[in-house]
């Protein structure tokens, strides 16, 4: 049995949504129990309104939360009793598998960095975020990519970077059902030279270490052709990647809705492409995605969008235990011990 | 009384009641039998069996299912075998159709359930006499057949276990206001208008609750949510029903009422636990589920975790070297119940029900359920 520690009232329609979710998820999950952690008494009252399985939801009580807009370091200072400090905890001390939270970010990562140890061979986390592309892959015709970091680990060096494409690669390969998923580096240019030097160092080390489809280096306008299904860069640049892609699109979205005010044209133009907006909107829905992982701990945590509504919840938690079923925590320690041990050989072989 | 003695003259009487040519007549207490203290009605689909017949591919199977192929719900069997014991009956009132009274019969033979009364559902016989709406009616065929049973068996107490898939709820409640005289006959009447019953059903069942024997018997009332249902829809049924989501926590509330002993409650859990569906967690997980609705007291829990122990010292557990130390399993279900902190459980309703209306709501639900192709 998978236990799936739910940080009931992190999310911006906590508790409600969220038990929602954890609720459905009951349902279809017949190996797992999920573990509310938050006010008992908010998420008893959700509970029962629900179709549920009594016996694969339990609650576990936490009497504060850290809110959506709180600085993390404060706000997990000040209230150590926080939902989400509580089921960090519980995973910790091993009364869960993986955790699933909707709430504050940097409150999240930091709570797991705290209270986590890392994965063997991995020095640094790295929270991955997935995003729509052209191109699908894997079995079940997946149309988001993988990009991480997106705001982990601000400079990574390229050992970290190598670590980041082996956790993504093994995920991409469970989540997706990606056999060989296309792991790139993000540079300013394909050439292995290009870039600064800790992603001509992981370029290098990539090419030779790992047994990975590394593809090489890609640009950023790369990104949402789905050129790669897993792309690689530090923590910086990827936060600034993933805001710049949200930006995008919500002005595109903006836009629309601007067209269809102004002018009748426009707006006879977007009802005869309306099947294709849907059809883009089916693509592009997070929702269905679930949330994204934060790779590097022993323990898998998907982190779901903060507006998540029930059915991402749903889904959250659905990845979460196909990454306890799958063993990616395992996996990926293993990738990383035999590129370990193959670096060491390369090194005995330059020094013999 | 002529029926009790064609009964036992001709075996053609059986024979009928076998092809389901004839109605079934539970026999009731044999003469100068003491008062039963207890009587214990079960439903069989869903409630105690394993069934799907949520399509026709569904109905088929489980109707050339054998005795073996069919399963009971975990912890189910023990539970009734625990409360046939001190000369309590079982009575079993079913939905299924009588021709599959030898395949029943055969299933709870092989689970070692022993019964007083087996009440199946004569569908051919309604078919044979046009009576299509009985073939999907639950008030006019359940009520009437609980009603004869309590006529020819008055317990001073009764317990009933249904599920969720049909209108159990209704039936049970109206059947035990009916016992307490909180429904007239005026409502009966309506209720009965309302439920599509055949006129002379419907007098032969308001002559059935004139006649059964007054008291307010029915103490406890069972729905084993099979369809997962949300147990606060059953609030307004009153504190006397509970939903369970499992047998685990019906052997709670019974250990509650002081109807089960700590060991019987440990008998249920070790069959769920036996069955593979289940592990101590969930086990764990559905006590806190029942005390977190306010069907089961906290202090309730302790004291059984205590009186377990005292049953397992004593050998409850012999034998069982798959399982922790008691102490370790008594420990963890303590802690489940402490990580609920406060809990704000609205008490179930306890006002009159509107029948009428509960009826009309069913109907509208079975409508929908059959637009959206659910049974």
């Amino acid at each position: 049995m998978h236990r799936i520690v739910v940080d009931a009232m992190g999310g911006d329609h906590a508790p409600d949504e969220i038990v929602q979710g954890a609720a459905e998820a009951s349902l279809q999950l017949a190996s797992a129990e999920i573990i509310l952690v938050g006010d008992s008494a908010a998420v008893g009252r959700v509970l029962p309104r629900l179709r549920h399985d009594g016996a694969r939801v339990r609650v576990h009580h936490a009497p504060t939360r850290v809110e959506m807009d709180e600085k993390p370091a404060e706000a997990l200072a000040a209230k150590p009793d926080a939902s989400i400090a509580v089921a960090v905890d519980l995973v910790a001390r091993g009364e869960g598998d993986a955790l699933v939270s909707a709430g504050n970010t940097g409150a999240s990562v930091l709570a797991c960095a705290r209270r986590w140890p890392m994965l063997d061979g991995i020095r640094r986390a790295a929270l991955a975020a997935v995003y729509p592309t052209e191109l699908r892959r894997g079995e079940k015709d997946d149309p988001f990519s993988l990009i991480l970091d997106v705001g982990a680990t601000i400079d990574a060096t390229a050992e970290d970077l190598v670590g980041f494409a082996v956790m993504g690669s093994a995920y991409a390969k469970l989540v997706s059902g990606n056999r060989r998923p296309r792991v790139a580096l993000l540079s300013n240019g394909t050439e292995a030279g290009k870039g600064p030097p800790e992603v001509v160092a992981a370029h290098a080390a990539l090419v030779a270490t790992t047994e990975l489809n590394f593809i090489g280096n890609i640009e950023g306008l790369d990104i949402p052709r789905g050129v790669a299904d897993v792309v690689v860069t530090t923590g910086f640049v990827g936060n600034v990647v993933l805001k710049m892609l949200e930006g995008v699109s919500e002005t595109v979205v903006r836009l629309a809705r601007y067209a269809h005010k102004e002018r009748l044209a426009w707006r006879l133009g977007l009802v005869a492409l309306s099947s294709a907006i849907d059809q883009l909107k089916a693509i592009t829905d997070w929702q269905q995605y679930g949330g994204a992982p934060l790779l590097g701990f022993r323990y898998p945590f998907i982190k779901a969008h903060g507006r998540s509504n029930a059915r991402a919840v749903t889904n959250a938690i659905k990845v979460a235990h196909k990454a306890l079923a799958g063993n990616l925590a395992a996996n990926i320690a293993r990738t990383m011990g035999e590129l370990d041990e193959r670096a060491s050989r390369r090194a005995q072989g330059v020094t013999t | 009384m002529m029926r009790a003695l064609l009964r036992r003259v001709t075996p053609l009487v059986r024979v009928g009641e076998k092809i389901g040519l004839l109605d079934h007549i539970p026999p009731g207490l044999p003469e100068g039998a003491p008062r039963p203290r207890h009587t214990f009605r079960w439903d069989l689909d869903k409630t105690y069996l394993r069934t799907e017949f949520d399509s026709i591919v569904d109905l088929a199977k489980s109707a050339i299912e054998t005795a073996a192929d069919k399963q009971a719900y975990p912890g189910a069997t023990a539970l009734l075998r625990a409360l046939r014991q001190d000369g309590n009956r079982i009575c079993i009132v079913s939905g299924s159709p009588t021709q599959m009274r030898q395949v029943l019969a055969a299933k709870l033979a092989l689970d070692g359930v022993e019964y007083d009364e087996f009440v199946l559902k004569n569908n051919l016989k309604n078919i044979l006499r046009g009576r299509f709406r009985s073939l999907r009616a639950q008030i006019p065929y359940k009520l009437p057949a609980m009603l004869r049973s309590r006529i020819g068996a008055p317990a001073e107490h009764e317990t009933l276990f249904g599920d969720d898939a049909e209108a159990d709820a209704i039936i049970y409640c109206l059947y035990a206001d009916l016992l307490a005289q909180r429904v007239s006959t005026d409502v009966l009447e309506r209720v009965l208008v309302a439920s599509r019953a055949y006129e002379d059903d419907a007098a032969r069942i308001l002559e059935l609750a004139r006649t059964v024997p007054k008291e307010d018997a029915v103490t406890r009332m069972f729905i084993h949510l099979d369809r997962r249902s949300p147990p606060l829809g059953y609030r307004r049924f009153g504190p006397r029903l509970v939903p369970v989501f499992n047998y685990f926590q019906a052997a709670l509330v019974l250990y509650q009422d002081k109807v089960l002993s700590a060991r019987q409650v440990i008998f249920v859990a070790l069959e769920m636990l036996d069955s593979g569906q289940y592990e101590l967690g969930h086990l764990a997980t559905s006590v806190q589920d029942i005390i977190r609705r306010g069907r089961v007291t906290r202090e309730v829990a302790l004291q059984l975790s205590e009186d377990a122990s005292e049953a397992a010292k004593s050998g409850a557990l012999s034998g069982r070297t798959d399982l922790p130390p008691f102490e370790q399993i008594a420990q963890s279900f303590r802690q489940r119940v402490r990580e609920l902190g406060v809990i704000d459980a609205p008490p179930p309703t306890d006002e009159p029900l509107d029948y009428v209306r509960l009826v009309d709501e069913e109907h509208e639900h079975r409508r929908t359920r059959r637009k959206h192709g659910m049974s």
